[in-house]
């Protein structure tokens, strides 16, 4: 794995003064290619400030921001945008899909931003929309999707330019849980499936499991940083406090649940679920996250 | 697409936009049109009358707005000028006329009818034949009700109605044609020419001509430059009113095109800001503006150019009295000024999309 995203003593500071506030003090980080890293921490800790600034769309008062290998924060403001449409995928917590354009539409306007043909934009699009599960519902407007729906349509939207990093923010929070758990799945697929990194800022304890790092930012500072371990079963991220182990050979594996560990040890018997096939990068995710039929 | 989308997804402001700015091109349509249809009106009776110049007293240089009079020895000299065609002699006069109680003014053009000069069209009946008859312009005889074959008092004699003209009224009444023995009778001046509406020979040199009219004592003046004098006048009672209605209809437009897509643009600023975040530039997001801005003026402009024609032609079956013209030309204008009034109208919307801060959008 490789650095792709790189702070260094990053600090914003808003106002001047006495009304002046500190954002962001001295943050250090880095994600790495493939990871999924989730930034937690209370309301007002500066998550946000803290994605805007690694997203490029802030300027920080003091540090760098690194993205492979280019010092982004030292870049001119007319030299951004096309950084943003290229190298980074948004996704937001409202999903600020354009409500007068189709699914398919606000996945391709991204596209075609970067000189992409229409009919090529549109191509893709539909692509990335089908492979997130949204076949069906390409020509709806926003309005006529449900809220995990909109969600998988701005994850494509983030997708279409093949950025380096997806920074989402806040991504579950208007969502219920079952459909923010499968967006969380999602993003977990893109950057395990795509080897893209993907930051997520959320206070959310529901979704620590899909991360491969957790980090806690409180007053504007990194605290203690936990360690995630991978489900050998199920794939997911499980803090090694937390987790279920087990110790075989010399070597400590971390479950999610003493189900996951019972499946390993082949304490569970009987047939494997019978699953549709599925095509394209994202497939085995949807394997995973499609409800089952009854 | 997006602009149009974004448009079209609220179809009643979108529908309220084109109206108004419709409303506002059919008005400037109508101002400019009323404005052209004073100007033709004051120029018809020269643009239809023989020769290409006008002998007329020193100094007087436009045909309305002044009285002349000709000596009767330049009238008998300038016809015999080398390099004249021809020389028709008219006498004009404006007067107030009143009949059933209403005013109005008349510019009273005496002609003899073998050599030209009279009207040129004649809705209904004859020129006039003797001193005793007269041609009335059809709509001001309609509008005083009178008819072929009645009489009318004009200063203090009484003439006949012989004829109706066409295309006569003018911007401060009508034209009236008679005899121009009834005019020296009327205005009691025998022998009173004021104008010679001269033909120069093929070839005559005009320079050499004015010159030979000025040692005679009067000033060859062409048609074009009276025209163009006549249209100065009016200018300065017309130009500055109709100007400034114009201006106001203008920015009415831009007003409604401008707070139509401010509003749009203010509604949908998460989205521009997602936009922003996600890498559109600036330039992308006022294409988007003003593009919208565009459609909505485009349209309007379109709509309004048609019930601008469709008022024209009501407006002057209404009133004849009132010409409008709107041409081609000015058509053409007021749409190439519709895009001056989208592009002004995108500016406060694209400046609000220049503030926009594209993290904002991560604050909910």
């Amino acid at each position: 794995m490789t650095t792709t995203l790189a702070i260094r003593g990053v600090t914003k500071q808003f106002g001047h003064g006495a009304t002046s506030v500190e954002a962001v003090r001295g943050v250090g980080l880095s994600v790495e290619s493939g990871e999924v890293l989730l930034i937690m921490g209370p309301s007002g800790s500066g998550k946000s400030t803290l994605l805007s600034i690694m997203g490029a769309l802030l300027r920080p008062t003091a540090g760098t921001v690194t993205l492979n290998g280019v010092a982004i924060s030292q870049l001119p403001e007319r030299d951004l945008p096309p950084v943003r449409l290229r190298e980074f995928g948004f996704v937001f917590q409202d999903f600020n899909l354009l409500a007068a354009l189709s699914a398919l539409e606000n996945v391709a306007l991204v596209a075609e931003l970067t000189g992409t043909a229409r009919a090529e934009a549109l191509r893709r699009a539909g692509e990335l929309l089908t492979e997130l599960g949204l076949a069906e519902r390409v020509a709806f407007l926003p309005d006529q999707l449900s809220g995990g729906e909109k969600q998988r349509v701005a994850i494509a939207r983030a997708l279409i330019n093949d950025p380096s990093v997806i920074l989402a923010d806040e991504p579950t929070a208007n969502l219920d849980s079952s459909n923010g758990h499968e967006i969380m799945r999602t993003l977990r697929a893109v950057a395990k499936e795509r080897g893209r990194s993907v930051v997520i800022v959320s206070h959310d304890q529901r979704i620590r499991d899909i991360a491969d790092r957790v980090v806690w930012l409180e007053d504007g500072q990194l605290r203690d940083l936990m360690t995630m371990a991978v489900d050998p079963v199920c794939g997911m991220s499980v803090e090694h406090d937390r987790a279920v182990t087990l110790e075989q050979g010399g070597e400590l594996r971390f479950f999610c649940s003493r189900g996951c560990r019972a499946e390993f040890l082949g304490e569970l018997d009987g047939p494997a679920e019978t699953r549709p096939a599925r095509t394209g990068p994202l497939a085995s995710l949807f394997q995973a996250v499609r409800p089952k039929t009854p | 697409m997006l602009a149009w989308r974004n448009l079209s997804r609220d179809p009643i402001r979108l529908l309220l936009s084109v109206a108004g700015v419709a409303v506002s091109i059919v008005l400037i349509l109508l101002l400019v049109g009323y404005r052209s249809g004073i100007y033709a009106q004051a120029s018809a009776y020269l643009d239809h009358a023989s020769g290409s110049a006008l002998v007329a007293e020193r100094g007087v240089a436009d045909f309305f707005g002044t009285t002349s009079t000709l000596e009767p020895r330049v009238v008998e000299q300038v016809a015999s000028l080398p390099g004249v065609a021809a020389a028709v002699p008219i006498v004009t006069q404006f007067v107030v006329f009143e009949e059933h109680g209403r005013k109005d003014g008349m510019f009273l053009v005496g002609y003899d009818p073998e050599k030209g000069g009279g009207p040129w069209r004649l809705a209904a009946g004859r020129e006039p034949a003797t001193d005793e008859e007269i041609v009335l312009d059809g709509v001001a005889a309609g509008q005083h009700g009178i008819g072929l074959g009645d009489r009318i008092r004009i200063l203090d004699r009484d003439l006949a109605v012989v004829g109706l003209s066409e295309d006569t009224t003018f911007w401060s009444g009508s034209m009236a044609f008679a005899r121009i023995g009834a005019l020296e009778t009327l205005l009691r001046a025998p022998g009173l020419r004021s104008f010679l509406l001269v033909t120069p020979t093929p070839g005559a040199s005009l320079p050499s001509l004015t010159t030979a009219v000025s040692s005679l004592g009067a000033d060859l003046v062409p048609k074009s430059t009276l025209i163009a004098n006549d249209r100065r006048l009016l200018a300065r009672v017309y130009d500055a009113p109709i100007g400034l209605m114009v201006a106001i209809a203008f920015v009415i437009g831009i007003l409604v095109v401008g707070l139509v897509i401010y509003t749009s643009t203010v509604e949908r600023r998460r989205e521009y800001g997602a936009l922003k975040a996600i890498g559109a530039g600036n330039r992308a997001l006022y294409r988007v503006v003003a593009t919208q801005a565009l459609i909505a003026a485009l349209l309007g402009a379109g709509s309004g150019a048609v019930l601008a024609v469709v008022g024209e032609r009501a407006l002057m079956a209404w009133r004849p009295q009132f010409r409008v013209e709107i041409d081609a030309a000015t058509v053409a204008v007021v749409l190439a000024s519709s895009l001056l009034m989208a592009a002004i109208a995108s500016l406060v919307p694209a400046r609000a999309l220049a503030g926009l801060e594209p993290a904002e959008v991560l604050r909910s």
